[in-house]
């Protein structure tokens, strides 16, 4: 029996924690931890991390390229094989786009795939001649993007972990560290506050596993949180709390800013959002006050129709302090995924190119296609949510799905499953049959994370290499390899020459500057990997905005930043406010969670949250069956009475059904959807 | 007195890695955590008692402490007379139903055996559970609050209050 170790990185959170997997000829034994190397975990893994090779051997995993013979949706295939099943897409895309143009094919990337795989498809849709391509980042940082990017140049998380140690105060804004990143928590987060004396000061409506630990718990009711995030400002401009030889010298616009924030007092905030404008201030006043602070937000503001003006809104609070630049603080917005970062840096968007460089910057462009040796489209593409609606209007005829799932991720389902059963052609290229897979006309069995080599980037910006622990089942192959076999069928073979992850790598150090210096050599050799931008082979960059911003002057843009409400907030017809939270059991649409014995036996089912006052005026009694009803659809789930979540609100786990209840409303700038709030209505179900 | 495992139930977040982690090892999980309605939680798992009712009252002397003081049971002698679970105060040893006798905590011993931590140790991602002597786990604890209190001190001169000369 060859039992080896094998180096992995965790394919579940953007932690990037490292562990091994104890592999026996080619199959996954167990996990093993990793107390040697100077890892981000230290050896720590949270429950997802420790069962993640639970999941491989499920008898669901898929083995063999399948063809729908039922309708779509019904979940009817027949095995074909790789050549059919590769000659098939190819001539049909061809086809497509003979037809109807470029722009009538879409590719979806994966953050679950590694940066060289987001790398190949990205280039097979510009081979191709679109530019229409996406991933979930559109549905959960997209706004965080966008916020930072026009503040300060640049989204990434601007210090290493290490640094929040230091921090005096921490700010924790919808955002619970303790169920979502479990091992950033206990080792960073807690260790501050409990070791360390820092304060914490959570904004949530719900009294989470992390808000337990704060000093100040503001509750606004979801999507409103940009009112105390106002008022906040207005505090700290009034107060004259802000650092002012900072702003001087490294931020512009105080004036404008100051203009518009003067008439959100913490007095109007409370109005909005119902957290007491007392709170607010003292919230406002220990953050500014504090010397060191580290503000991290997460889908809790992003996936609001508001979401980019919140976070431009607390992106300047943390410039007003003078708190960039420095150790012991810490900025950013935290991908779900553990290659949420990577995916988007391989320009697996409509508008970006490899680096995240605008489409249109000559200069980027011109060196791309150099190496690449073809012309990158011009048009700019359309994103996630847009493509529902390509769909469903005619002009979007075929996508091509790596790895995702948007079948239960979109908002609105009802909606996305009527474009799905209308489409023209759907391939879904996954590890197991989703919802999605059960609309495609062609499926391809795809290697896990485990089964194969690839590279994968932190959310603390830090490259790691992941290696092959394990045989895929049947005739699954690694994403990469599917797409290069697919390129050649496509006539494009010449640009796809490939014969292992290395040489894609190789090729993107080339192509993007600020991974230059992550060759596989680097990686292979050190497992903690380098923190990006790492130019090269002996640089990288621990901290951000040390010398000046990344906008164009170098300074800090204080954009004014007005109030403006959710996508849709209650009314008479629909009084509760509706949001939903992650269970630390459950990853996204539990493609592969929900098909781990360990965790779905732990964490079972969904239910809904109610305030106890509510429920008592309802009549409805903990473990009562509850309609909860929005204007899209409705759910029965199980009651669930605390006192921890506020009046007014009521709270489900979003891993099962949750997006039939949600609303397709976008953010205006980064075109994000408002997944995390709607109003709606509960009723006791009787018998 | 032998090493145990130690709860520290302020940093408790009821993640279960401990529980996923001993049922990775074990085919069940060994440590259970209990959730409280004020949002705290406490992993629990056999305390190693120094004297241990369950191996007391064990007719068949399957229960033995191991050279590290882990109460070790030997599932060749247990007849599955649930003795052990009656006597334990913390309801520690569980029927295992397919095999018809008791199952219970052993520290890991297979692991132990190997240099490692127990597996609950090992994943605990906020340390609230720590494996050791428990004088060294009491001295980490006093040792840390002397040095948050100096802390303070350094910064405020409050040190005069709390430390009679
Ligand atoms: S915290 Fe995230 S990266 Fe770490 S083990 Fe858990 S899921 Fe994996
Ligand atoms: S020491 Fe081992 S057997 Fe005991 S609770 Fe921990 S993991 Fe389970
Ligand atoms: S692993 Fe640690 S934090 Fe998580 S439930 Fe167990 S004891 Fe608590």
């Amino acid at each position: 029996m060859a039992e080896k170790l094998v180096p992995v990185v965790c394919p579940w959170c953007s932690v990037g924690c490292r562990f091994y997997i104890v592999s026996v000829n080619g199959y996954p034994k167990k996990i093993e931890f990793d107390y040697e190397h100077d890892t981000r975990n230290h050896g720590k893994l949270c429950p997802k991390g420790v069962s993640s090779f639970q999941y491989l051997r499920h008898p669901d995993r898929l083995k063999k390229p399948l063809k729908r013979v039922g309708e779509r949706g019904e979940g009817k295939f027949v095995e074909i094989s790789w050549e059919e099943a590769i000659r098939e897409i190819a001539q049909k895309l061809k086809e497509i786009r003979e037809k109807y143009g470029p722009e009538a094919l879409a590719f979806l990337g994966s953050e679950r795939c590694s940066i060289e795989e987001n790398y190949v498809l990205q280039k097979l849709a510009r081979a191709l001649g679109t530019n229409n391509l996406d991933y979930v980042c559109r549905m959960c940082q997209s706004t965080a993007v966008a916020g930072k990017g026009m503040v300060l140049g640049h989204p990434g998380l601007t210090n290493p972990f290490e640094d929040i140690l230091k921090a005096k105060v921490i700010v924790l804004w919808g955002y619970n560290p303790a169920a979502t990143n479990p091992v950033f928590f206990g080792q960073y987060i807690e260790k501050a506050i409990l070791d360390n004396n820092a304060t914490l000061i959570v904004v949530d409506p719900r009294k989470t596993k992390t808000a337990k630990y704060a000093d100040i718990h503001l509750q606004p009711y979801p999507g409103t949180d940009l009112a105390v995030a106002l008022a906040m400002l207005n505090v700290i401009i009034t107060e004259e709390l802000y650092d002012k030889d900072f702003v001087a010298e490294r931020a512009e616009g105080l004036e404008e800013l100051a203009k518009t924030v003067e008439k959100y007092t913490p007095e109007w905030a409370e109005k909005v959002s119902g957290v007491p404008a007392e709170l607010i201030r003292k919230a406002a006043i220990t953050f500014a006050t504090a010397g060191t602070a580290a503000l991290l937000t997460n889908e809790g503001v992003n996936q609001h129709a508001n979401g980019t003006r919140t976070v431009m809104a607390l992106t300047e609070m943390m410039v007003l302090c003078g708190y960039f630049g420095k150790e012991g603080v810490m900025s950013g917005a935290i991908p779900g995924a553990h290659n949420g970062m990577g995916a988007g840096l391989m320009g697996i968007e409509p508008d970006a190119l490899p680096g995240k460089f605008p489409l249109h910057a000559e200069e980027h462009k011109k060196r791309i296609e150099e190496v690449w040796g073809f012309e990158i489209p011009e048009k700019p593409g359309i994103t996630y949510v847009e493509m529902i609606d390509a769909i469903l209007e005619g002009k979007l005829k075929a996508l091509y799905v790596m790895g995702t799932n948007p079948a239960k991720s979109l908002p609105n389902l009802k909606k996305v499953e009527e474009a799905f059963k209308n489409i023209e052609f759907l391939v879904v290229q996954d590890i197991f049959l989703t919802e999605t897979a059960r609309y495609a006309d062609i499926v391809l069995p795809a290697a896990a994370w485990f089964e194969k080599d690839g590279t994968a980037i932190s959310f603390e910006r830090r490259v790691q290499r992941s290696f092959k622990a394990a045989d895929a089942p049947g005739e699954a192959k690694p994403d990469w390899e599917i797409i290069v076999m697919l390129a050649k069928e496509l006539g494009l073979g010449e640009y796809f020459n490939y014969s292992d992850v290395d040489d894609i790598l190789r090729e993107i150090n080339r192509t993007i500057p600020p991974l230059a210096g992550a060759t596989p050599e680097r990686l292979k050799k050190n497992l903690q990997g380098c923190m990006i931008p790492c130019p090269d082979e002996s640089t990288e960059t621990p901290r951000l905005f040390v010398q000046g911003f990344l906008t164009p002057n170098g300074k800090a843009q204080l954009i004014p930043v007005e109030y403006k409400e959710p996508g849709e907030v209650p009314d008479e017809e629909y009084p509760f406010w509706l949001t939903n939270y992650r269970l630390v059991g459950h990853f996204h649409t539990g493609t592969m969670s929900h098909r781990s014995k360990s965790l779905s036996k732990r964490w079972p089912e969904e239910y809904i949250e109610i305030n106890e006052n509510d429920a008592k005026r309802l009549g409805i009694k903990d473990g009562d069956l509850v309609k909860v009803e929005t204007r899209r659809a409705a759910l029965v789930l199980k009651a669930r009475v605390t006192p921890h979540i506020r009046e007014g609100v009521v709270a489900v786990p979003w891993h099962w059904n949750f997006n039939y209840l949600t609303k397709d409303v976008l953010d205006e700038y980064a075109k994000m959807p408002e997944l995390k709030t709607a109003a709606c209505r509960i009723s006791k179900v009787e018998g | 007195m032998g090493k145990k495992i130690f709860i520290d139930f302020r940093r408790c977040i009821a993640c279960k890695a401990c529980e996923v982690a001993c049922e990775m090892e074990h085919g069940e999980a060994r440590i259970r955590v209990f959730e409280f309605p004020d949002l705290t939680s406490v992993a629990f798992n056999c305390r190693h008692c120094e004297k241990a009712p369950c191996m007391e009252v064990c007719p068949v002397n399957a229960l033995s402490k191991d050279e590290d003081g882990a109460v070790i049971l030997d599932p060749l002698k247990c007849i599955g007379c649930l003795m052990c679970g009656l006597a334990c105060p913390f309801g520690v040893p569980k029927v295992d139903e397919y095999n018809k006798i008791m199952d219970k905590c052993d520290l890991c011993a297979h692991r132990r055996a190997e240099g490692k931590l127990p597996a609950c140790v090992s994943a605990c991602p906020t340390e609230a559970l720590k494996y050791g002597d428990i004088n060294d786990v009491l001295w980490a604890r006093e040792g840390r609050i002397i040095a948050q209190l100096k802390d303070i001190g350094d910064r405020t001169n409050v040190l005069e209050a709390y430390i009679i000369r």
